[in-house]
């Protein structure tokens, strides 16, 4: 009784109400379904997006909580996680809108992907605010059991199998490397779990612990670098985005990375805040290795989803300058480029399903001409490629130049200047994309476009598609002219997250204690003379 | 040394041993069947390992989860797969497994110089302490690793729905005739790509 009661008083469980509100809905879909059977297809999707935009709201409830820790520290709630779970939650809700039509289309059942969707929201939602290893560990599971569910939800496509497996195989061994590494942690502070406690038990850095510290970083940097799908960890990427269903592609690039980012500046700055100089150090060369060969390799795909897969691995690679310049601007250039990113990166994915679900294709060659048929989607597919190109009056530009601002400001030039080349390069292939489209005469349509169903916004499920196709790109061509709340919302959340404070004061820290220590050193030769 | 730490060092022996030679057997015997059954040994062995530990609880759900489910499932899967089949030899086999064995030899001594190297902070508190390790975990789990817990059922509900989809027989749906949009039989509507690469390779052959 005492212990329950003791424990009660202290859970401060209200940090993870958004988290319980999804909880909530996917149980009212899991027993909606089982109750209404087929039919629960018209009001399932609804219901979720309802739940996820609640949930989204009652972050910003939650914005500046006082006593941000919940659940004796398990889980944080500081206003950094609060936009990582934003984003994650959002990314969601505009993903399933544009899945719902895609789903029924290929006789699968509705009801069980949005739920296991659901998951993978939670398991990213929980993952950004987890402070404690074992936390860290079951939410990160979360959402990888969960996203390989769905990779492999065309049970009867050999693509979807193969993708399934390959994503398991080399998840399950990511995984298993990154626990390895937390262990070491748990390990190396003498048996604590929970990071701060981890940062503050781990003294000895530059001495016998380095060579186990050093072992443990690198382990915990493989299994981030996977979920980022950074370069050299990236080797999964266009095979299971070719094969998966594409909404669950466009959950992966948006929710599943951003999920992946909250991780690494949580466990980098807090856990490993002795070693930023080495973690700088390893992000760089992924950095450099995912813009150069993102892009590079993006030139020569015909598959728009592979193409889509490598231009996410770059622009992962420009998302991590804002986390080596690792300042405040550095940081909230990433949680600004990351919301961006998110509308940009749907609204692609939007047209493209709307594409092969009306053609069947998703060729790069087959949407050659498409501007005579479907001026809307020629429209929306144009702004979000342009967009994630860095085309200057839409939203990507100015993600872009606040990056590689926050790049330039913290002394990372060759980075910054490799990023702007590497972005020259990536306009070419997403411009070839909307000439294909926009230039070609009536004459050198494809055979796909030729045969271009008429357009009819009334089928079932295709309206929420257009609802979600308009509201992102809206969003992404006037978020970059508007974009103060944005950028003031971004600054705030890393202005006022105690951890990043503490770590942008350690950084600077080291300057001071070489000073001290040289005038002790001399303050010593003084004395021996 | 009394007794009592003799036998417990003797004990470690025996089951390190045990230990390493069924890992070494599960990776190098070429009977998938071997293995599997070697897989149970090296799951008993390290239960043994947590008896040491004053670990009983942990030691007796090793076993039963370990050896009694998952090493069970494998030996099920196993079976349902009874197929035998001669895998042709890899051009460069031989060179492929010395690069494995060198660079698992190397993380071997990589890892092994770390564990030597570290000076660990060992846990002072002696095992007298806890009475009952189970109500040890207990509070640990409804204390500070709650959140854990509970998170671990939805991640096993969501894990049981999955599998039973993944595993349920479907309707294959009709198509329906419309020519508005793609349908599909639970497959992707995106056409896979045609492998022009490969047909020229054969038509040169």
């Amino acid at each position: 009784m005492d212990f329950s009661s003791n424990i009660a008083s202290q859970l401060n469980a209200g940090t993870i109400l958004p988290e319980g509100i999804v909880i909530i809905t996917l149980m009212v879909i899991l027993i909606g379904d089982l109750i209404t059977g087929r039919n629960s297809a018209r009001w399932l999707p609804y219901v979720a997006i309802a739940g996820l935009l609640i949930a989204v709201l009652d972050l910003c409830l939650l914005w500046d909580l006082p006593e941000p820790d919940g659940f004796l520290g398990s889980f944080s709630s500081d206003n950094l996680s609060i936009v990582f779970r934003g984003i994650i939650a959002l990314s969601t809700a505009v993903t399933i809108p544009m899945s719902i039509r895609y789903v029924q289309q290929s006789g699968t059942s509705l009801a069980e992907f949005i739920g296991i969707m659901l998951t993978a929201t939670l398991g990213g939602m929980f993952l950004s605010g987890a402070n404690e290893l074992v936390t860290i560990f079951i939410s990160l599971e979360m959402l990888s059991i969960s996203s390989y569910l769905m990779t492999g939800y065309m049970k009867r496509d050999p693509r979807s199998n193969e993708a399934a497996l390959k994503y398991l195989l080399i998840g399950a061994s990511s995984s298993a490397i990154f626990l390895y590494g937390i262990s070491l942690l748990y390990g190396l502070s003498g048996g604590k779990t929970n990071l701060m406690a981890i940062a503050a038990n781990i003294t000895d850095v530059s001495g016998t612990q380095s060579l186990g510290l050093a072992i443990s970083l690198v382990f915990v940097i493989a299994g981030i670098a996977f979920k980022i799908s950074a370069v050299p960890f990236h080797q999964w990427t266009p095979d299971v985005y070719e094969g998966s269903p594409t909404p669950v592609v466009a959950f992966l690039s948006v929710g599943s990375k951003a999920a992946g980012f909250a991780l690494a500046i949580r466990l980098l700055v807090t856990a490993f805040a002795p070693l930023t100089e080495q973690w700088h150090f390893i992000f760089t060369a992924l950095a450099i290795l995912s813009m150069v060969l993102g892009n590079v390799v993006a030139l020569a795909q015909t598959s728009m989803k592979r193409m889509l897969a490598y231009s996410s691995i770059a622009q992962a690679g420009f998302v991590i300058i804002g986390l080596i310049a690792g300042t405040d601007t550095g940081y909230s250039s990433m949680i600004f480029y990351l919301l961006v990113y998110l509308f940009m990166n749907l609204g692609a994915f939007t047209c493209v399903i709307l594409f092969s679900l009306r053609t069947g294709t998703d060729q790069i060659s087959e949407y050659a001409g498409l501007y005579h048929k479907d001026p809307l989607l020629t429209l929306g597919l144009s702004i979000c490629l342009l967009s994630l190109g860095g085309i200057p009056p839409l939203a990507g530009f100015f993600g872009k130049i606040y990056l590689f601002w926050a790049g330039w400001q913290a002394g990372i030039y060759g980075l910054v200047l490799l990023g702007l080349v590497t972005s020259v390069i990536s306009i070419y292939y997403y411009i070839r994309v909307v000439k294909m489209m926009v230039v070609k005469e009536p004459s050198e349509m494809s055979d796909a476009v030729e045969n271009y169903p008429e357009i009819r916004w009334n089928l079932p499920g295709m309206r929420p598609l257009q609802v979600g196709l308009v509201v992102s790109v809206v969003i992404t061509s006037l978020a970059g002219i508007l974009s103060n709340p944005l950028f003031t919302l971004a600054n705030d959340s890393v202005t006022t997250t105690p951890i990043l404070q503490s770590a942008v004061v350690t950084q600077q820290l080291p300057q001071e204690t070489i000073t001290v220590s040289t005038q002790s050193l001399e303050s010593d030769l003084d004395t021996s003379h | 040394m009394n007794l009592a730490e003799g036998v417990q060092i003797v004990s470690f022996g025996i089951l390190a041993v045990m230990m390493l030679a069924a890992a070494l057997g599960v990776v190098l015997l070429s009977n998938i069947v071997h293995s599997a059954f070697l897989l149970a040994g090296v799951f008993l062995s390290i239960s043994g390992l947590y008896i040491l530990l004053n670990g009983d609880f942990v030691a007796a759900a090793q076993i039963l989860i370990y050896v009694g489910a998952v090493n069970v499932l494998i030996l099920f899967a196993i079976m349902l797969v009874n197929k035998q089949e001669n895998f042709s030899e890899i051009p460069g086999s031989k060179f492929r497994k010395i690069a494995t064995a060198v660079v698992c030899i190397g993380l071997f001594v990589l890892l092994g110089t770390m564990i030597l190297v570290t000076p660990w902070a060992l846990d002072s508190t002696s095992p007298a302490v806890i009475e009952n390790t189970i109500i040890a975990l207990g509070e640990h789990f409804f204390s500070d690793y709650l959140l854990p817990f509970e998170l671990a059922s939805v991640l096993l509900l969501m894990a049981m729905v999955g599998a039973i989809i993944l595993a349920r027989r479907d309707l294959i749906p009709e198509i329906a005739d419309t020519t508005d949009t793609v349908s599909t039989r639970l497959t992707l509507p995106e056409r896979p790509r045609e492998l022009t690469s490969i047909g020229n390779v054969e038509e040169i052959n």
